[in-house]
């Protein structure tokens, strides 16, 4: 071989090399975006940030593990893109708009309120493949709002969020069994939110039906912050039972005042949404004692590792049910994105969107933090939930019921 | 509806509960009408810059027993008041009121959005003195920590009085809200008396801050456009400028507050006091301690 076949031989081997290596590194660049909205700002912000935290630290964990592999077969690195709706209904509105105008956008993970999801979920189409219908076609996969029914709004809109009505079912009739003594129950409300408003008439209609007497209600406004009246009232009412439900700022205030005037009752129920951090921050002492069922708690080693992986993104953070919902919502698109092959191009986002949404409302169950997650014909998730209880400062968990 | 005994007793218990939180209203509603008094100007941050003093407070909690961090909450409110007339007022026109009223505006949302961002929206247990102390009085129950905020509210009332009638700076404070131009050619500097006020009203601000931290035993967020409100309700009850007005309007606005919500419950209880603010506006539009005003 004369050496100028030799020199070419070599030029041509080199120059495939370099274009093998060349397609390798575009292939590590290749990303496929998950977006995310939800409260970032504003005084329940810490939802929305602790969501984001979830969703980066299973991308993480996602990403370490090799990413995903896109439908062509290449791998691709997940990303999170996640908006600040403000827990405002006009700003989750753009907020979707947004997202569902970006050419990468194929799904969205949230939002964080149920005043933002209600009317988030009626702008998407309502039946999907309804040409008559102008809504949006865009799968959203909700995590965090959680009052009961949204799912069955829209067929784009999908939910992992537990069921209320099932885990306030299941604590009263553990309450039944187990405290047979408790014979009465008095509620209170705080009546301008929509998860809190309608979440307590889950939980007084369940303890009706569990034999206990309702002897009333107080109420009280998310920004209220003198509650003597209603602690007053339900002093005289002296039941057995008393829930609260309300979020971790109200819930405190009402604490505090019952501490102050004595009130004792035998048991303390209170809302999945302060079963966090901020509920002990606030008011641990007083909070001792309060019984409240959760679909998440560091149980497993799936759930334990999460919760770490959580922190590892922010020290701040905290995994609680709503944003282990956001963890596991990642992980569960991104086994969809693998069986549908889908590849998050603009020449194919609104076939992935249709992919996304008949791969959504066809799946009978996904894997949850603390075991199988089912599926319900409208959209639903039946999640596995324990109850926890406030204890020196800490969630300790209470009761595993059967389910 | 006829009422019975008890619920008579619940009645004048929500009232005097009322009068009593009343006060930490009328500390918000002497430092926007003081403001208004010497600058005819309204600061709508006054409120969150007072909650903002409350948690700033929260950095010395766990250092000094509580009464020094209720006067750290002053001290820093004294701060803040300095560095809101620097930056709303000092330097925008003296004859464009709507332009220090929006940074007022800017100033109140920008105070709570950090409020919100630094503390990622948690609510942040306060000190409170005497919150186990409390006193039966026949079938009343008075709360030890809103008898102390009470008397605590009082003495800083009787302290600005003070300072306003018997000292140098007080006569300047009410030459200027007089007469600013005829003040200036007596040799008072408006600018520094002017910022002065704000620094008073400022310590005063703090003060409210930690006495609602105080009363409600927890800091949030949420805490800041409800004063807001409720301190402009009582500034103009009690009639703009004047201190004793809002000092009376205070307690009134606290106890009209908890008797509706008595009465007609947590749903109707705002509107029966814009009622109440409106029946002011319509019939007495100076307020209460002002002459009665004519009417277009």
């Amino acid at each position: 071989m004369s050496r100028t076949s030799r020199f070419l031989g070599t030029a041509l081997a080199t120059a495939a090399a370099a274009m093998a290596l060349a397609g390798n590194a575009a292939a590590q660049d290749k990303t496929i975006k998950i977006y995310g909205f939800g409260a970032k700002s504003g005084v329940v912000g810490i939802f929305g940030q602790q969501s984001e935290a979830a969703m980066q630290a299973a991308a993480a964990a996602i990403n370490k593990a090799g990413g995903v592999t896109l439908g062509d077969g290449s791998k691709a690195r997940l990303v999170i893109e996640y908006l600040d709706d403000r827990c405002t209904p006009e700003e989750g509105i753009n907020a979707l708009r947004r997202i569902a105008s970006q050419q990468d956008s194929f799904v969205a993970i949230g939002p964080s309120c149920s005043n933002v999801a209600e009317p988030v979920f009626g702008i998407l189409q309502k039946k999907a493949g309804d040409a008559s219908d102008s809504g949006i076609q865009f799968p959203i996969y909700t995590d965090v709002a959680a009052k009961g029914g949204l799912a069955s709004i829209s067929e784009w809109s999908f939910r992992n969020v537990p069921s209320e009505t099932n885990m306030y079912k299941a604590v009263f009739e553990w309450i039944k069994a187990s405290r047979p003594d408790l014979k009465s129950f008095y509620g209170g409300v705080e009546k301008d939110f929509a998860h809190s408003n309608s979440t307590f008439n889950v939980i007084k209609t369940h303890a009706g039906n569990n034999g206990l007497e309702v002897k009333g209600q107080a109420e009280w406004l998310l920004n209220d912050t003198n509650f003597s009246n209603q602690v007053r009232e339900m002093k005289r009412a002296g039941a057995d039972v008393v829930a609260i439900s309300a979020h971790p700022f109200t819930t405190c205030g009402v604490l505090k005042e019952m501490a102050r005037q004595n009130v004792k009752p035998k048991l303390l129920i209170g809302l999945t949404s302060s079963s966090s951090m901020e509920t002990l921050q606030g008011c641990g002492a007083q909070a001792e004692g309060l019984i409240i069922p959760t679909s998440f708690a560091p149980v497993t080693k799936e759930a334990r590792e999460a919760a770490a992986a959580v922190q590892a993104i922010n020290a701040k953070y905290n995994m609680d049910l709503h944003s282990a919902a956001a963890y596991e919502n990642v992980f569960t698109l991104k086994t969809i994105i693998e069986q549908q092959k889908i590849m998050g191009r603009p020449d194919t986002i609104q076939a992935d969107r249709q992919k996304m949404r008949q791969a959504l409302a066809t799946m009978k169950e996904t894997t949850g933090l603390l075991g199988k997650v089912g599926r319900t014909a409208d959209r639903e998730a039946i999640k596995p939930f324990l109850f926890v209880q406030a204890k020196g400062g800490n969630w300790t968990v209470a009761h595993t019921p059967a389910q | 509806m006829a009422m019975d005994l008890l619920d008579l007793l619940d009645l004048s218990q929500s009232v005097i509960d009322g009068l009593l939180f009343g006060t930490t209203y009328s500390l918000i509603g002497i430092g926007f009408t003081l403001i208004f008094g010497v600058m005819h100007k309204i600061n709508l941050s006054y409120a969150a810059a007072s909650i903002g003093a409350a948690y700033l407070s929260l950095i010395v909690v766990t250092a000094v027993p509580t009464p020094l961090v209720y006067a750290f909450a002053a001290l820093v409110g004294g701060v803040l008041g300095w560095l809101i007339y620097l930056i709303c007022f000092r330097f925008i026109p003296i004859n464009n009121p709507l332009a220090t009223l929006m940074s007022t505006v800017g100033m109140l949302l920008a105070i709570e959005e950090l409020i919100s961002h630094l503390t990622y929206g948690m609510p942040q247990n306060y000190p409170a003195l005497f919150a186990s102390s409390n006193f039966e009085i026949g079938q009343f129950f008075l709360r030890g920590d809103l008898i102390f905020v009470f008397l605590l509210g009082c003495a800083a009332m009787v302290a600005l009085t003070l300072l306003l009638k018997k000292t140098r700076l007080g006569l300047a404070t009410r030459a200027v809200a007089q007469q600013p131009v005829a003040a200036q050619l007596c040799g008072m500097g408006v600018n520094t008396t002017n910022a002065s006020t704000f620094i008073i009203a400022g310590l005063l601000g703090g003060t409210a801050g930690a006495m609602a931290g105080a009363a409600i035993g927890v800091l949030s967020p949420l805490m800041t456009l409800p004063l807001t409100v409720k301190g402009l309700v009582v500034t103009v009850i009690g009639g703009l400028g004047s201190i004793p007005g809002a000092i009376v309007a205070g307690l009134i606005v606290g106890g009209v507050e908890n008797l509706f919500q008595f009465l007609r419950g947590v749903s109707e209880r705002d509107i029966y006091v814009m009622l109440l603010l409106f029946v002011f506006l319509v019939f007495r539009p100076g307020g209460l301690f002002a002459a009665p005003g004519g009417r277009d």
